[in-house]
């Protein structure tokens, strides 16, 4: 199209260009529940954000482990007692935001805690997850054709990961490691690569034959430069759409493990671990299991629904004609 | 047809045979000792300690354990750590257990399913579809044990009924209408648990599969050439688009195994995954590693049963 003159008739009757950003942003308008997940997302991200600075530190405006046994089990937007506490005692903003626990801990403050590690927990479990999926997966799709082994001997790898059942697999590993909320990242991120490997491979493996491949390589681009700079680029749109739905189901995950006991180590709260304390008071105090259930249900939620409408923007295939 | 049977079996017995060999380095490389689960129990002296560990064939090379304890398993002769019981006869009696959940949380995945993604479809972008859309990704965005507490709050309050266990405790011997009434409500809850996320991922399956075949030429051509609507979409939709389900049959054999630890121990279920759960708290490696050894071979068994099932259901594949 460039070859046409700028000042060509031709040139009229097309459609405004737009940049894939630009593009990408129109559709996603589009997508009224994507458009919901994201903006869930950003909340959590800021909230997440929020409360570690908030809980943490010599002095946090909000003591997450402070216990006061003399108000146990207050119901959300209770006004504490002000003559049985001692002046720090008296949470921050005047009231029991949330109810406190059956130890007379401000959930609230507890629940920010939380927010910060199911976000890095998902985060950084996905993160590992996806660079052991796009190197492998790279790897097999790209070198797959002259060497058969390596090829076969990766997608073998995968096939036997794929044979563990994957909760309790992570459940098994967990147990046995020493509880701490790195370990669980790690073992999430090394038991869930296995799906970005397929795709990724998938897409090696019809990139590879493109002619943009072909004349990298005519020019002497080494293959990691064309792996990494040139192929990887155009097998995103897939891994995008995995690894959003894949925080989704680490966050889950860790919860699950949280709400066995094998999450992270008991002074720090998790909303796994403050749904599992809260569960031997389901009748007494239901705050303490509705809260957190319905904590983690909105993040998971709008990660799922995010992914979905990403699935749907970046395959042309699924858009609507317009 | 012989020779794809007999490869594949030969390449699934090369990739158990892998499997093996990494659960048992993952269990036996992990930090901790079976023998420090109960370091204060004044019962496990040293001496103690030691005759387990030769009993058990601890103080061997990793490699030696590895023989030895697949030929116990192959044997049946393999006993847990924990109690001395043989394996296998345990996992078969929560294997009876876990049988009922699993058998009623399929059918009512498979029944309700269909029926939803097949509306979903014929009605696509209205008011129905949007919201089992919306629905189906609630359901696969709960956690299991929050819904669950939801469910137990909401049973219990409403209709009175205890739904903790196997059993009402102490139900004794009263009119066996109750007693079936008594078992159907402790096993409803845990079903309907156990099939939430399956109903949602396999509508989501059915609908696409369905908008897929509802685009051919075919369907077109019967409209056009005036097939009633409902003739259309049950007669000329719908058969071809059951093509894939016919394979997940062979998928859902894993799930006989894996149970679900969450969801047995929160309603005190006695099943496979209560059990494993146990046994990882224990240490008990025997039961871990033959669990995870199961149900890798259901695994294995499962693809190769879909493969096979595709193989008869689609003429267009030959090999």
């Amino acid at each position: 199209m460039k070859t046409i003159g700028k000042d060509s008739r031709v040139d009229d009757p097309m459609a405004d260009r737009r940049s894939g950003i630009e593009e990408f942003w129109r559709l996603l308008k589009q997508n009224r529940l994507a458009m919901i997940g994201l903006a869930i997302f950003g909340l959590f991200f800021c909230i997440a954000l929020l409360g570690l600075v908030l809980t943490t530190g010599k002095n946090p405006a909000f003591d997450p482990a402070m216990v006061r046994l003399q108000e146990k089990l207050r119901p959300p937007l209770s006004r504490p007692n002000l003559e049985t506490l001692r002046s720090e005692e008296v949470p921050r903003l005047g009231v029991y935001l949330f109810g406190t626990d059956d130890l007379g801990r401000d959930v609230f403050a507890r629940m920010l805690q939380g927010a910060w590690v199911s976000l890095t927990v998902g985060f950084v479990a996905v993160g590992i997850s996806v660079i052991i999926g796009i190197f492998m997966g790279g790897i097999s799709g790209y070198f797959g054709q002259n060497h058969t082994s390596m090829d076969t001997l990766i997608m073998r790898f995968v096939d036997i990961m794929l044979c563990f059942p994957s909760f309790f697999l992570i459940l098994t590993v967990v147990a046995l490691l020493p509880a701490s909320m790195y370990n669980i990242m790690i073992v999430i991120g090394l038991t869930s690569w296995m799906g970005t490997t397929r795709f990724v491979r998938a897409e090696f493996l019809s990139l590879r034959e493109q002619d943009f491949v072909t004349a990298a390589r005519a020019l002497g681009v080494n293959h990691w430069r064309i792996i990494f700079r040139h192929m990887i680029p155009n097998a995103m749109a897939p891994v995008l759409v995995s690894a959003t739905i894949g925080i989704a189901t680490a966050i889950l995950t860790e919860a699950g493990l949280s709400f066995l006991g094998f999450g992270v180590p008991p002074p720090h709260a998790t909303w796994g671990s403050i749904l599992s304390d809260g569960k031997r008071f389901i009748f007494d105090a239901p705050w303490l299991t509705f809260l957190p259930g319905f904590a983690i249900l909105i993040v998971v939620l709008s990660f799922n629904l995010f992914g979905e409408g990403l699935r749907d923007i970046l395959n042309p295939k699924l858009r609507e004609r317009y | 047809m012989l020779s794809f049977i007999g490869r594949s079996i030969v390449q699934k017995t090369i990739t158990l045979f892998f499997v093996s060999i990494v659960s048992f380095l993952i269990i036996h490389l992990a930090p901790g000792k079976p023998s420090q689960v109960d370091p204060l129990n004044p019962k496990f002296t040293p001496e103690i300690v030691e005759r387990f560990r030769k009993e058990f064939h601890l103080d061997k090379p990793i490699y030696v354990q590895y023989v030895y304890f697949y030929r116990d398993l192959f044997t049946g002769k393999t006993v847990s750590w924990k109690d001395n019981q043989p394996v296998l006869g345990k996992i078969w009696e929560r294997f009876l257990n876990s049988l009922p959940l699993f058998i009623v949380g399929t059918i009512i995945t498979w029944t309700l399913s269909f029926p939803i993604g097949i509306r979903s479809a014929i009605f696509r972008g209205g008011f129905y579809d949007r919201s089992a859309t919306f629905f189906s990704y609630l359901l696969i965005s709960v956690p299991g044990f929050f819904f669950a507490y939801v469910l137990i709050i909401f049973v219990v309050t409403h209709f009175h009924v205890p739904v903790i266990g196997l059993k009402t405790f102490g139900i004794g011997d009263t009119s066996w209408l109750r007693m079936i009434m008594d078992r159907v409500w402790h096993l409803l809850l845990p079903s309907v648990l156990g099939a939430t996320g399956g109903i949602a991922i396999l509508s989501r399956y059915v609908r696409s599969q369905m908008l897929e075949v509802e685009g051919q030429d075919y369907v077109r051509t019967a409209r056009a050439k005036g097939v009633p609507e409902e003739q259309v979409h049950y007669k000329h939709a719908l058969r071809n688009a059951l093509l894939p389900f016919v394979t997940m049959f062979g998928l859902i054999l894993p799930g006989l195994i894996g149970g679900s630890v969450i969801i047995e121990s929160i309603f005190s279920w006695p099943g496979m995954g209560r059990m494993a759960y146990e046994a990882i708290l224990a240490r008990d490696y025997p039961i871990i590693l033959t669990v995870n050894f199961i149900s890798a071979v259901l695994v294995l068994a499962g693809t190769f049963i879909s493969d096979l099932l595709y193989l008869v259901v689609d003429p267009r594949i030959r090999l």
